[in-house]
This record gives C-alpha cells, structure tokens and sequence, in this order.
C-alpha cells in the first residue's frame, strides 16, 4: 500500500511541484493545505502517513502547525519545506517535533532522500 | 529535473504575489509606521513566497531580487530598520522591477536589477552585513582534513563530516546531533550546538557520546540523518590525522535513487495531464480582482505624477469573468482608467474653486447582469469637453458645421470612431490619447458593447457589457462539403442572399458588386482548403446560412 501524503504550502506552485515528485514516485497525495490552520484540520482529518510544510503560511505558520500536528499525534512525521536562509526556523520546527527537512529549489532526489528518512 | 511544465503556474501565481504586495505596500502607505506589521509581514509571505518558487524554476535574477528584498523586509519586520518615505519607494520600485524579472525570466530575457539590488542593499548597510561574516568559517580547509578539535571528556568520539553541498548545514548537524541523543547521551559537541547552528563550521564537527550501542549504531544513527559524507568512530589514531580520507571511511555515495525516482524520461507520459489541466486552467472562470488588484497602484502612480489628489474604489471584485476575457479586458479599462485621471478628474485648485472636494472619486465596478459582466470606471470629474469633440468633427467632416450641440450618441459614436481620438493625440484635449476607439475595437471583438454618458461638470461613465465567457460565442453556421463552420457573429457585418447570376469575374477572381462597392467573393471551400469535388451540392449549401447559436465554438454541433 502507497503511503498517503498532506501537502501543506501556500504557493500551488510548490504543491503541484511538491506533489509531482512524490505521487511519480507512488506517494498517494490525500490532501493539500494553504494555511497552518488547515494543515491542522486536515491531519485531523486525513490522518495522513507524511506531511511536507512550508515554514512560512498565512493563519498559522508551518511551525505552529508542527506544534499542533505533534500535540494531535506524537508520531506525525513531518517534513519542512525551507527556503535558503531559514536555519533558525527549521531548527524550531525540529524542535517542534519535525523530523527532517528539504530546501527549496527541490530536486526530487533530495526530496525523496528526505522522504525515506522521515518514514524510515 | 524540467521545471519548464510549471511556468504558466509559476507565472500566474507570481503575478499574484506581486499584486498583492502592491496591495499591501499602498496601505503601508496610507496606514504609515504605526499599522506597518501586518502590511510588512504580508509582503514578506509574497516575496518569500517567490523566492522559493524562482529558485526552484532556476530564474536566478529573480531569486537573487527576491532573496535581497526579503533579508530588507526581515530587517524591517524585527524593527531594525525604520518605515519611511524611502522605504516606500524603495520597495513600490522593487515590486515594479521583481514583476518585470518575473516576466523576463519567463520569456527567457535578462532584466537588469542591478540598480534596485544595490539600493536595497544601501538601505539595509547602517546594520550589521550578513554576508561579510560568511568568510569567516573554515569553508576554505580542504573537505578532506578532520578539522574540529577532539572534544575532551569521557564517551566515544564520534567526527562526522557533512556532504560539501549540504544544504542548511547547520540544521542539518543539528539534526544529526538530535539523532544520536536518541541513541545515547551526547556530552559534549565542538564547535557546539549554538555555533553549528549558525553554520559557524566548516564541514566537520565531532562529539562524544556516552551509550551502551556499538560503534556500527552509532554510525547509522549519525548517517540515518541525513548528508553525512563520512563519519569515524573511535579516538583519533595520531597517525591518520591529517591525511587524505582513507579508503575505509567510505565516502556516501551520491543520492541512490530509489527505483521510483522521477526521471526526466518520467515527465514525458505525465505531459497529456498536464496539457489538460492547463486547459482546464485556461477556460476556468477567474475572479476579476486578478487583473483590478492592480489598478490601485497604477492609480496611485498616475494620480501622483500629474499631482492630483484620487480617492479610487473598487466594487465587485469577485465576481467571475472567463479567464481569456479577463486578460483581454485589462489594457480597455487602464485605457479608461488613465482617461479619467489624465483628462476627468481636475486638479485640486480646479476642483475647489469648482466647489468640488480637493479629491477626485473614481470608481472602477464590476457586476453580473444576467448573463453579462459589467464593468463600470466612473469619476467626477469635468466630463468630455463636447464642444471640442464638436468641433473636431466638424473639422473633419463628420458632422454638419451647422450643428450645435451633440447628444450622448452622438458623442459616443464620434470619440468610438476608428481614428478619431488617434487624430486626437495631437491635441492637448487628450494628451496621451483617448483611445476609445481601441476600448472600443477591443469590447466589440469580445462580443461586448460600450457605452459611455458625460456630464459637463460632473464626470464620465464609462460601461462595457460583456459577454460572461468566451466560451459560448453566438455564431454563423456555414455548410461547406458536409462540414459545417461556425463564424463568430462579431466578426460578420452582413449576410446577402447570391443569385449565380451576379457573380462577375473581375482579372480571374470572382467579385460581386453590392450597392456600388466590388467586393471579391471567397469560397469557404477553398478558404478551409477543402478539395473541390461534390461541386453541385456544395455551390448550393454554401450559399445557404443563418446565425444561429451554439455552444463553444470549438466544436460546433452539426446537427441543424
């Protein structure tokens, strides 16, 4: 069975992208989120085996929403999505309970990389 | 991997972002210092949210510019910089520039941000520059050399170096160090946490730990993390410090693909669903704020070149247009936009002494009427000089020099006329030209209608109805061979019955003569380069037409 996966970015750009590379490498994409605060609702939801978040979302950033996801489900395994430039905020999200992350531009091999650690 | 399948996407939400920004960037202006953090904190999102899209489509000037922008906003969102009238144009000039670098970058050609780059950079230089402390790390040391003192103290040394592309090192030693806290108690880290966090080391760092696991645990706890070229547990042997990496300490090998990886190969069976998505994008309904949203600024930007003072509005920013007309109808009303402000609305003093508010109001609408869009630019302004459009027309021959005043038809159907506000250019009553003639042009061929009502003194409506799509165009069905041909209505002035008897042949072509005009007759037959055979038949049903209506063009019914 597939693993399923919620892809949290505000940008469609990045979830198309983001969801590209995972469904052609047999991910099942199950939801996407624009917001911290749909992210929450749909993990809820979804009850998905992976989240990717972007750190920087209107209502709620990817951080917050890591707090939440964690706080619902210990185990959630969350992959960050970040930018050049973030450090301290991704070492937030770790701390947060985030288990890995990539930085953007994605190359899918890096994804991926990042992908099999967070579910390994 | 090929990025270029995203583009339109890239594009479209680009354009996005950088109409918010301007959104956000004109309340920052109205709302000034005081209300700046949600305004500063929004056009953070927007850049930042371009940066990463550029980046990962590899348009590098608009990363660059987008990267630059956000290091000067996050300086302003701390505080550390202040928001004043410099910054303000500072970044409305940046927004114009990131937008022409998004379209650049798009149609593959250079925009130069070399003058805004290094403003943004003067702007934030009273600070501490953070790219000068980057020298400072030991990025110089030879990847291979194990450059980290041993920490002293008890547990097991452990050295990992970090693979030299690593992004975001320092979260990823973090990471690594979390790592091995699940596997043991990790005592000491040199440099320590604090410093590998900010990416204060070159690519080396070591720690001790004290566990009960094996030396092989250890390790692919450490790897099991991720960028690690290469990781050696077990005090140091003298020997071997120093030297080039030895066979043993089995440099990672570059990324193993898992069988699944996306392969450039890969994207070509992906390309029919993305052909057919960007058709669902193109004929989608778009709300009409994707193109308003950017109005505001324009009006701003006009308003304040020419020094008048415009309270602008807009109303009915949701309401939904083709997407195909929505790109169409921008350039009529920026058109009518720019008529109101260079010629409508008057100065202040004008307007005072005309016992008017020192601002103009100018409004732009848009709103559903049954199975229209109207879309309205009102202002209060002084309204179409009529008696100059008068005599223009007399001049020209286009209305009887006996005429004394014109009606709003009249008026409508002169300023409409192909030509007349282009000869209007020349004179100071339109400087930059009216144009209404192109408004005009442009709603007609989208199936639309313009009408526009003047009051001296009191300002100029403008109102384009126009068809909700493009989608459904009402059509004239033709019958050619057993094909049948759909001609939009707005493209046919008249429909003539023929009698073979009228045809002439006029230096080989076929003409007829209408009223007194020859005008050459065109087989549909040959127009579609249709072969000629089953001549009877067709000759006749060519002949035959009547407009009728049909859903979408594109795929006429045959059936009537």
């Amino acid at each position: 069975m597939s693993h399923t996966v919620l892809i949290c970015d505000d940008a469609i750009f990045m979830r198309t992208m983001v969801g590209d590379i995972l469904s052609q490498a047999g991910f099942e994409v199950v939801g996407e989120a624009e917001t911290g605060l749909q992210a929450v609702e749909k993990y809820r939801q979804l009850k998905p085996d992976l989240v990717t978040m972007d750190i920087v979302m209107p209502d709620m950033g990817g951080i917050d929403a890591v707090r939440e996801i964690c706080k619902l489900d210990p185990a959630a395994r969350i992959l960050m999505c970040s930018a050049m430039g973030q450090q301290a905020l991704v070492v937030e999200a770790i701390q947060a309970g985030a288990k890995d992350f990539v930085v953007k531009p994605f190359q899918p091999s890096r994804v991926l990389e990042a992908v099999q650690r967070v579910l390994g | 991997m090929d990025a270029s399948q995203y583009a339109d996407l890239f594009l479209t939400e680009s354009r996005e972002h950088v109409s918010a920004m301007n959104q956000w960037l004109l309340q920052l202006e109205r709302d000034g210092a005081a209300g700046s953090a949600e305004p500063i904190s929004a056009i953070f999102r927007a850049v930042h949210t371009v940066k990463g899209m550029s980046a990962t489509m590899g348009y590098v000037v608009v990363a660059e510019l987008s990267h630059e922008l956000e290091t000067l906003l996050d300086r302003v969102r701390r505080g550390e910089l202040p928001v004043n009238g410099e910054l303000m144009d500072l970044l409305f000039r940046s927004a114009d520039v990131l937008e022409s670098a998004i379209e650049g970058a798009v149609a593959g050609r250079d925009v130069s941000t070399t003058e805004v780059l290094r403003r943004l950079r003067a702007f934030a230089e009273p600070g501490v520059n953070v790219a000068s402390d980057r020298s400072t790390g030991s990025d110089d040391a030879s990847p291979n050399e194990w450059t980290a003192p041993a920490p002293v103290g008890s547990g097991t040394l452990v050295r990992i170096r970090l693979a030299p592309e690593t992004p975001l090192k320092g979260v990823r030693a973090f990471l690594i160090v979390q790592a091995l806290r699940r596997v043991g108690d990790v005592v000491i880290v040199v440099p320590p946490v604090a410093s590998l966090q900010a990416e204060q080391f070159g690519h080396d760092f070591a720690l001790r730990i004290v566990t009960t696991s094996s030396e092989a645990e250890i390790e692919r706890g450490t790897r099991g993390a991720g960028d690690v070229a290469s990781v050696r547990v077990g005090e140091d042997d003298a020997q071997k410090m120093g030297q080039a990496p030895s066979v043993a300490e089995a440099r990672r090998a570059p990324s193993p693909a898992p069988a699944t990886l996306p392969s450039d190969d890969a994207s070509a069976p992906a390309a029919p669903i993305g052909d057919l998505r960007d058709e669902i994008m193109t004929s989608r309904m778009v709300p009409v704020w994707q193109v308003f949203d950017r109005f505001p600024r324009l009006v701003r930007d006009a308003s304040r070149s020419l020094g008048k003072r415009i309270e602008f509005t807009i109303e009915g920013k949701d309401i939904e247009l083709d997407r195909s007309m929505l790109d169409e109808i921008g350039d009529p009303i920026v058109h009518l936009l720019r008529n109101a402000i260079d010629h409508g609305i008057e100065a202040p003093e004008e307007r005072t002494a005309a016992g008017k508010a020192p601002a103009g109001r100018l409004k732009l609408s848009a709103a559903r009427d049954r199975s229209a869009v109207v879309i309205r630019v009102s202002d209060d302004g002084r309204g179409i000089d009529r008696d100059r459009v008068l005599a223009r027309a007399k001049v020209s021959g286009l209305v009887d020099s006996t005429k004394a005043a014109l009606n709003d038809e009249e008026l409508l159907r002169l300023i409409a006329r192909p030509g007349f506000s282009t000869a209007e250019r020349i004179t100071d009553l339109s400087g930059r030209g009216v144009g209404i003639d192109a408004v005009y042009t442009r709603v007609r061929a989208l199936g639309g209608a313009v009408d526009i009502r003047s009051q001296p003194g009191q300002g100029t409506t403008a109102t384009l109805r126009l068809p909700l799509t493009l989608a459904i165009v009402r059509a004239l069905l033709a019958r050619a061979a057993n094909e049948v041909y759909a001609i939009p209505l707005t493209h046919v002035s008249e429909t003539v019955e023929l009698q073979a008897a009228a045809l002439r042949t006029l230096q080989g072509s076929e003409v007829i003569v209408l009223r007194a005009d020859v005008l050459p007759v065109l087989r549909l037959r040959d127009l579609v380069g249709l072969e000629r055979r089953d001549c009877a038949a067709g000759a006749r049903s060519d002949r035959r037409s009547r407009p009728a209506s049909t859903d979408r063009a594109r795929c006429p019914s045959p059936r009537w």
